[in-house]
């Protein structure tokens, strides 16, 4: 896990600067800067609303800053969105994709919108959807969707792929599956940044943080050194000694071990 | 210091034409709108106009049967005899289904001397105003050829000067082109982009260096080819099926589908409007039908705009697809060119910019 958390001569391939982002009066990203190095897995962890979406967006281009600074692979966001948007992947929230094409044909017509090709068989063989070549995205799993959706991500070959929120609402398994996904993507030399609000998917698999909260950074770096720096305030946590659970409420009331459903 | 091949928009519109095409065809929504509609409508009001007028009189048991007049009215072509008793025929009359009651009775002298008796009923006025006016024409001659008449003081010549029959195919047809263009365009791609828009499938895109005019350009020429389609079929049912009348044949058949083109180009107008403004469908819903329903009822589709009373002509005239309709039919009833065409094509290209003007300030792709 700590395979190049300490690694200095990392340049940054991002670089956040003074970010300011209002909808009308209300500040959704309020006066933010970081980086992230290349090679990473970087990841904004926060509660709903805190503004991650909102920075992401910014970063991909698809919001325009109020002010600040934005630089991705040294180019500037606000002069040159489509040279950004040439070198980075982006998954949204929700899947978007039109319901009534096939996943190939979904494939190949995001490379086109590149101007490039893919060979959209061995694309989906990379997130194991080989067999769903021909099936429509409504009818996949939520990990599929995901999976299917990191596969859009990397049509054109991109330096640095953003997803957000990638296992909200999916299953522990699919979740550790989506997380082994990431990290052979990363693996391959792509940076990632991601958005959560799992501090197990925090804590697991981002090599560096940020926490953010109504629209500020609190917090950056590893997810130790965050952990030091609490523990070197002389925070404890509280330990709770729990005489009984609810398990033990209803093993006593029905006699019963839980089963498997 | 960032030297990137910059992508080229050409590809990216093929390809996103096509694919959005693909998912059109897939859509059943777009398929019933788009091509099963208008078969259905075509085929309906095809049969309707190929029933020739008919006038239905009832003649009662107590007639006399061998008699000048019945002989020739029953001898017509267009003439219908419904018998019975006189009772049930008064019946038939007052509820409109018989255009008139017709009675002959003879007097024995020699030679006998015949009386007609007529009911008629305001329950179906034009049919008797026509009936009656049949009748007298009939009872006219017979009395003069009994008074042995040879040189009546009025003669009256007739001319036929030639022409073609009026069908209502030859009206509704084109009616039928510019309502399946009316609502492909509005519930068809409405309603698409609404989802489009929701399901943040734009957005995705434009996470792609592909330019928003691009995806936008690529949406009209998709929905162009299902229009065009749409607009074939709807012919060449017409054509071959109902024997619909192209003055100039191929040029009319071609000329159309330019009109249609053009039509669908002015009513993206209306579309971008809606589709840029409406968040969801409970949104583009109403605005959707505020849009069609006015033009259905009230621009000349099904009948001419001249039935409506005087204040509402010039609305009725002025709506866009009364423009369209009105230049697909000066160049097929009216048989006239393209070129005629231009004051209509003239009023759909300003209701095209006002719209698209609106579409402009007030579109969101989110």
């Amino acid at each position: 896990m700590a395979k190049k958390a300490t690694n200095k001569e990392k340049k940054n391939i991002i670089e956040v600067n003074n970010l300011i982002k209002k909808f009308g009066d209300f500040t959704a990203v309020n006066d933010i800067s970081f980086h992230v190095q290349e090679g990473e897995i970087f990841g904004i962890l926060g509660p709903n609303g805190a503004g991650k979406t909102t920075t992401l967006e910014t970063i991909e281009t698809l919001q325009k800053p109020t002010s600040g600074t934005i630089l991705v692979d040294g180019i500037d966001a606000k002069r040159h969105p489509d040279d950004i948007k040439q070198r980075i992947g982006v998954q949204l929230q929700s899947t978007s994709f039109y319901p009534e094409l096939k996943l190939t044909e979904l494939l190949k017509m995001f490379a086109a919108m590149y101007d490039t090709e893919v060979n959209p068989t061995e694309m989906l063989e990379k997130v194991q959807l080989g067999d769903k070549a021909g099936s429509f995205v409504n009818k996949l799993s939520g990990g599929q969707k995901q999976r299917f959706s990191i596969a859009t991500t990397l049509v054109n070959k991109p330096i640095v792929i953003f997803l957000d929120e990638p296992t909200t609402g999916l299953d522990p398994q699919a979740r550790l599956n989506l997380w082994q996904m990431i990290r052979e993507i990363n693996n391959t030399g792509v940076t990632i940044v991601l958005t959560t609000h799992y501090m197990e998917e925090a804590e697991q698999l981002c090599d560096r943080l940020a926490i953010m909260d109504s629209g500020k950074i609190v917090a950056t770096g590893t997810p130790r050194e965050l952990i030091e720096n609490l523990l070197k305030t002389g925070f404890k946590k509280e330990i709770v000694r729990k005489d009984a659970s609810l398990e033990d409420v209803f093993l006593h009331l029905t006699g019963k071990e839980l089963r498997d459903a | 210091m960032h030297k990137v091949k910059r992508p080229g928009q050409w590809r990216a519109f093929l390809s996103m034409t096509y694919y959005a095409l693909r998912a059109q065809t897939r859509n059943p929504a777009t398929f019933a709108f788009g091509f099963i509609f208008p078969v259905v409508f075509i085929t309906v009001f095809g049969l309707i106009g190929n029933t020739p007028q008919n006038y239905t009189i009832g003649i009662p048991n107590t007639s006399v049967s061998n008699n000048p007049i019945t002989k020739t009215l029953t001898g017509q072509s267009f003439i219908r005899v419904e018998q019975g008793s006189r009772e049930y025929l008064e019946g038939q009359l007052r509820v409109g289904k018989i255009a008139s009651i017709i009675s002959v009775s003879r007097s024995s002298q020699n030679p006998p001397r015949y009386s007609v008796s007529l009911v008629t009923t305001r329950a179906n006025p034009q049919q008797s105003a026509a009936v009656t006016t049949i009748i007298s024409s009939v009872v006219d001659k017979a009395n003069l050829a009994l008074s042995a008449v040879k040189n009546p003081p009025i003669t009256l010549s007739q001319q036929e000067v030639a022409g073609r029959q009026f069908r209502y195919i030859d009206f509704v047809l084109p009616g039928m082109i510019g309502f399946s263009l009316l609502s492909t365009a509005i519930f068809g791609v409405i309603f698409g982009f609404v989802f489009l828009k929701k399901a943040l499938v734009f957005k995705r895109m434009f996470a792609t260096p592909t330019k928003p005019l691009t995806i936008l350009l690529s949406q009209g020429a998709s929905r162009l080819i299902i229009v065009l389609v749409q607009t074939l079929l709807i012919l060449v049912i017409g054509v071959l099926a109902f024997k619909f009348y192209l003055p100039q044949g191929l040029i009319t058949f071609l000329e159309i589908l330019f009109l249609s083109a053009f039509g669908l180009a002015a009513l993206m107008g209306f579309v971008l409007l809606i589709a840029g403004f409406a968040q969801d469908e409970n949104c583009a819903s109403p605005l959707a039908n505020l849009v069609t329903l006015p033009q259905f009822l009230l621009s000349g589709v099904f009948f001419p705009t001249d039935s409506f009373p005087k204040w509402v002509q010039p609305i009725a005239n002025n709506l866009p697809l009364s423009y369209f309709n009105l230049a697909v039919r000066k160049i097929t009833t009216e048989g006239g060119t393209l070129a005629d065409t231009w004051p209509y094509l003239l009023g759909l290209a300003a209701w095209g910019i006002v719209m698209y003007l609106l579409a402009a300030k007030t579109f969101k792709w989110e």
